[in-house]
């Protein structure tokens, strides 16, 4: 009884803490990049112009992630390049070779402007006027979702990164509707595109954004306006990348000190424990080689497989695969951090925590290529979220993988688990309301979910992507411990995957039972990583799938009996447990040769 | 009889004679039944062995063997500890009638069958233990440690009166580890984490073998004699579990062989009747004898000297130490039928799929005279059996043969009324 009241009021302090600590997230500060936008370098280059570059005036990155290059073409004089820079107090410009346009106050905001040049850019033998610009956003600004423009009289034409995916034109104070914008890209090809309702350049993939483009415009056919857009976007293994590996490494020494700790308190608390006293003498933790306790399931590769794919898709693959806008609409909700652009897909999280964006998301018309693109994100978000589940926890979630990952490594390292007991898994509730609170209202209170978010730095950081780290990082410090002691101790508390879960009833993929052949052995019960108690005690319903249920197949894995779980696809059994592959693991293979024996003996 | 200091030498051989007589008895009955296959008669040697030539159990020399009393010790921690497990649930009608007058007139036959021997030393097999691990379970159970403990040390290992919650398999986990360092006292052998494991792989070697013997007990008609079952499954308890797995590793490649020759042992139209309820401990072989010597075939039986000992597989979730013992914890409790449990719901879906796998036809209740849990479950699983419209008797019984004729007319009624109840359906 005093042991529970204490457990209560434990339980009841984490979720106030959670509450009351998430509203001054920035407070915490676990990693901060300290990159003052004036910290930058102003760089002429001397490299070769880049293929997208279609202007006279371009800007490019450094690895070291402190220089910003800026070129220009043989030919044109230095004297007449401008170079604006946004500020806090207003725009500045310098000319070419004075003063580092890059201030104490500056934005990060780069505009290169050249003077107007009369040339024949499209060969019909008349020349038109042509206005060369260059643009370049860095700092760990480059990915406000509020767009920051110069609007400036000198600079008419302007490109703005919004939303972390779609380029923003304006066009003399104005937002540009319905435009034709000629873009180059990044492969030195050519197309046309137009602004949609937004002024969005309509169809532009994040890929051409992130590698750099030129976009021109006409108003008047004599008149040419065209900017060099170059986001902050480095290859990998460069300083860059490393050094954003920084905040990983920080969360990962932190995660190694909380282990240590946990498993010496633990040890600590157990010393007086007549009953563990045993198991504190050398055997504490000794992983035998010899239990015969493998058995091949291909159910079980074939998830880790799934797992490692869905990381690579969320953290690599956006950079080798050329995706196209719908692309990135299409929503998978797992929990892998939009911040890092390298994502092949879109992952919903981010308009799920921040919910009044997902609402402003397409504007106030809807176009019909705008339309296209607002049904693909509500249809793949709301087919995963009710067809598909929390299946997607179990086989593409690269959080999910990180915590199998931890698990893994605790069994190399022969550390004993915490063994959640359903007193433990019951205190663990509460805990996860508050996150789905936090989830679903942190933005409405003018709050950022990504603040607090525990898993934001994981996919990030293997981008490339500088995050600073808040509250968030102590989170994930946790998640990392628990998941090394607990199994998927996230999925336990995960907001998005509960939210998933409520719609099981739908789910294409199900959980069965065989009520008549379980032995209530509670194999399937320790086996779970969820800690779900009603796949073993359930006597009457088929359906065993609960809202924690991701589907892993572990209960099946380890159920012995035949076929008395099983798991079906739109009502196809696709794996079942089977005594056979159970027991197999304990038959002695060279008893093959006595089989014979026996039959040449009759 | 005399106090218990003065059984004298010409009552032990008294005693001897008769107990080796009725063993010897049942064993004959039960090899005449039908054609015994060649690889089950080991078994039989095993028991004759113990029960008629009185010599130990079958056991390298410098392994120590250990009692046990009940399926719910776990047998890998004695295997662990370097020992061998021995399991002394005894069906002698001899010893039964000594044990009687140590034990009130209630308590079950069994428990006396074993305090029986207790006092006669007369079974090496008991008498060569040094140890009886005791499992609180049914109240004979519980104070028979206690009494026992005079005549051999008996450590009792209590079990929990519930299991569907953590608390109960952690209370049994405790009792477990304190298990532990009693078994090592008496092996000098320290349980580690790889002795554990080879525990688990032998037992599970054992269990391998029986789930697959079960595929062939299961054909129906029949391959081998149930009783001859019941028999292979008793030897169990006085084996090593490596030398029975290998023994059955043979019998079930005799049995494929007869299933591809056609060799039955029954016909179609005979009856399958599954036994349940109290213990059928060699040599109380009366009652699966009488089954099969009346037409029945003894297909299936829900006992925890038959098919219940070895059908749990140990699952290791986590194969470190603690999560080994979390899994024999968990295989010693969870999934155990036993109605020494508070809820014990669970029989009743054993029992469903055990008639829907081994296609029952009638389902005989056996219980112990005094064994009040078994009694307790007979209403419970009766209503369920009527669901199921399969019949049911209970049958009750006691630890000699004056009860013989009587069983043998209730018997042969509920066999011939199968055969109507299936006529009738086939009409």
């Amino acid at each position: 009884m005093k042991g529970r009241k204490i457990g209560v009021a434990i339980v009841c302090a984490v979720c106030a803490f959670l509450l009351v600590s998430a509203f001054f997230a920035t407070n915490f500060v676990l990693y901060d990049y300290h990159m003052e936008v004036s910290d930058y370098q102003y760089v002429k280059s001397e490299e070769e112009k880049p293929l997208s570059a279609d202007t006279s005036v371009w800007f490019s990155y450094g690895d070291d992630g402190k220089e910003v290059f800026y070129g220009i073409d043989e030919g044109i004089s230095g004297e007449s390049l401008t170079v604006y820079a946004l500020t806090q107090s207003g725009e500045i410009s310098v000319t070419y070779g004075s003063e580092n346009p890059i201030r104490e106050d500056s934005l990060g905001h780069l505009i290169a402007a050249l003077p107007m040049a009369e040339m024949d850019i499209d060969g019909d033998g008349e020349s038109e006027q042509v206005y060369d610009y260059a643009r370049a956003d860095f700092g760990a600004n480059s990915f406000n979702p509020a767009p920051q423009s110069f609007l400036s009289e000198e600079i008419p034409f302007e490109l703005v990164f919004t939303e972390r995916k779609y380029v923003m034109v304006y066009y003399e104070n104005e937002i540009l509707t319905d435009a034709e914008i000629t873009v180059t890209s990044y492969d030195g090809e050519t197309q046309t595109y137009r602004t949609n309702e937004n002024g969005w350049i309509d169809g532009l993939a994040i890929r051409d954004i992130r590698e750099g483009f030129t976009a021109a415009y006409s108003p008047d056919g004599v008149t040419v306006y065209r900017m060099q857009y170059a986001l902050e976007d480095y290859s990998y293994f460069s300083a860059h990348f490393w050094k954003a590996q920084l905040p990983l490494l920080f969360v990962f020494a932190l995660a190694c000190i909380g282990i240590a700790a946990v498993h010496f308190i633990r040890n600590r608390m157990e010393r007086n424990n007549p009953g563990y006293k045993i198991y504190s003498r050398e055997r504490v933790g000794i992983y035998p080689g010899t239990l015969h306790q493998k058995t091949t399931s291909k159910f079980l590769l074939i998830r880790w497989l799934c797992l490692f794919a869905g990381m690579f898709l969320w953290t690599y693959a956006g950079k080798l695969i050329h995706q196209g806008q719908l692309w990135n609409e299409i929503a998978i909700p797992v929990f892998s951090c939009p911040f890092n652009l390298d994502q092949v897909v879109e992952v919903p999280c981010y308009y799920l925590s921040h919910l009044p964006y997902l609402f402003s998301r397409y504007g106030k018309g809807f176009p019909v290529l705008n339309l296209i693109y607002a049904l693909t994100f509500l249809g793949t978000l709301l087919f995963c979220f009710i067809f598909l589940g929390r299946i997607l926890c179990g086989f593409l979630c690269p959080a999910g993988l990180l915590q199998d990952l931890m698990d893994q490594l605790r069994k190399a390292l022969h550390i004993r688990p915490i063994v959640v007991t359903d007193r433990i898994n019951r205190f663990l509730q509460p805990i996860k309301w508050v996150w789905i609170l936090l989830f679903l209202g942190f933005a409405f209170t003018g709050g950022d979910f990504c603040n607090i978010c525990p898993l934001k730095i994981f996919t990030t950081a293997q981008g490339g992507y500088w995050t600073n780290l808040y509250l968030g990082g102590f989170f994930a410090v946790v998640i990392l411990v628990g998941s090394f002691f607990i199994k998927r101790f996230w999925c336990i508390i995960c907001p998005m995957g509960y939210l998933m879960g409520l719609f099981k009833r739908f789910n294409l993929f199900k959980l069965k039972k065989d009520c008549t052949a379980c032995t209530e052995c509670g194999a399937c019960y320790h086996a779970c990583p969820m800690r779900i108690k009603s796949i073993y005690t359930e006597r009457d319903k088929e359906n065993v799938q609960t809202v924690d249920c991701m589907m892993c197949g572990e209960c099946i894995h380890k159920c012995p009996e035949d076929k008395a779980l099983s798991m079906t696809f739109c009502g196809k059994t696709i794996y079942q447990s089977s005594r056979k592959a159970f027991m197999s693991k304990f038959s002695e293979k060279e008893e093959g040769e006595s089989i014979d024996r026996a039959k040449r003996n009759q | 009889m005399t106090e218990p200091s003065g059984i004298n030498e010409r009552q032990r051989e008294l005693f001897i004679r008769k107990s080796t007589r009725v063993a010897a008895s049942y064993l004959k009955r039960a090899k005449e039944l039908s054609e015994i296959p060649d690889a089950a008669k080991p078994f039989f040697d095993v028991l004759e062995n113990i029960y008629i030539k009185l010599s130990d159990v079958p056991k390298p020399e410098n392994r120590k063997s250990i009692g046990t009393l009940c399926v719910m010790v776990p047998a890998e921690l004695i295997y662990a500890a370097g020992a061998m497990p021995v399991r002394l649930c005894s069906g002698s009608y001899t010893a039964y009638s000594i044990g009687d007058d140590y034990i009130p007139r209630d308590a079950c036959p069994l428990v006396k069958a074993v305090m029986g021997f207790g006092k006669m030393k007369a079974l090496p097999a008991f008498d060569n233990c040094s140890l009886l691990i005791a499992p609180v379970t049914c109240d004979c159970k519980k104070k028979l440690a206690g009494v026992i403990d005079a005549v051999k040390q008996t450590v009792p290992l209590p079990i929990p009166p519930m299991k569907k919650e953590d608390a109960d398999t952690e209370i049994f986990l405790k009792e477990l580890y304190r298990l532990i360092p009693i078994l090592e006292k008496e092996t000098g052998k320290q349980i580690t984490a790889k002795s554990l494991a080879e525990g688990i792989n032998l037992v599970g070697n054992a269990q391998y073998e029986m789930s697959e013997f079960m595929k062939y007990r299961r054909h129906a008609p029949a391959l081998m004699s149930g009783t001859q079952v019941m028999a292979v499954m008793n030897a169990y308890a006085y084996m090593p579990a490596d030398i029975w797995a290998k023994q059955m590793h043979r019998l079930n490649a005799e049995m494929k062989l007869r299933l591809a020759q056609g060799h039955f042992v029954s016909r179609k139209n005979q009856p399958r009747i599954l036994v349940t309820g109290s213990p059928i401990a060699f040599p109380n072989l009366k009652l699966p004898l009488l089954i099969e010597e009346m037409g029945g075939v003894l297909a299936a039986d829900e006992t925890c000297m038959g098919e219940r000992g070895l059908s749990d597989p140990v699952s290791v979730i986590d194969a470190g130490f603690d999560g080994m013992m979390r899994a024999l914890a968990s295989r010693y409790t969870k999934p155990c039928t036993c109605p020494v449990f508070v809820d014990n719901s669970q029989r009743i879906y054993r029992l469903k799929q055990m008639i829907k796998e081994s296609k029952i036809q009638g389902v005989i209740y056996h219980v112990l005279r005094g064994c009040l849990v078994y009694d307790y479950e007979y209403q419970l699983i009766e209503e369920a059996m009527g669901e199921m419209d399969v019949p049911m008797i209970r049958v009750e019984s006691d630890y000699n043969e004056e009860d013989v004729e009587q069983l043998r007319i209730r018997i042969e009624a509920f066999i011939e009324l199968i055969k109507l109840k299936e006529r009738k359906e086939e009409a």
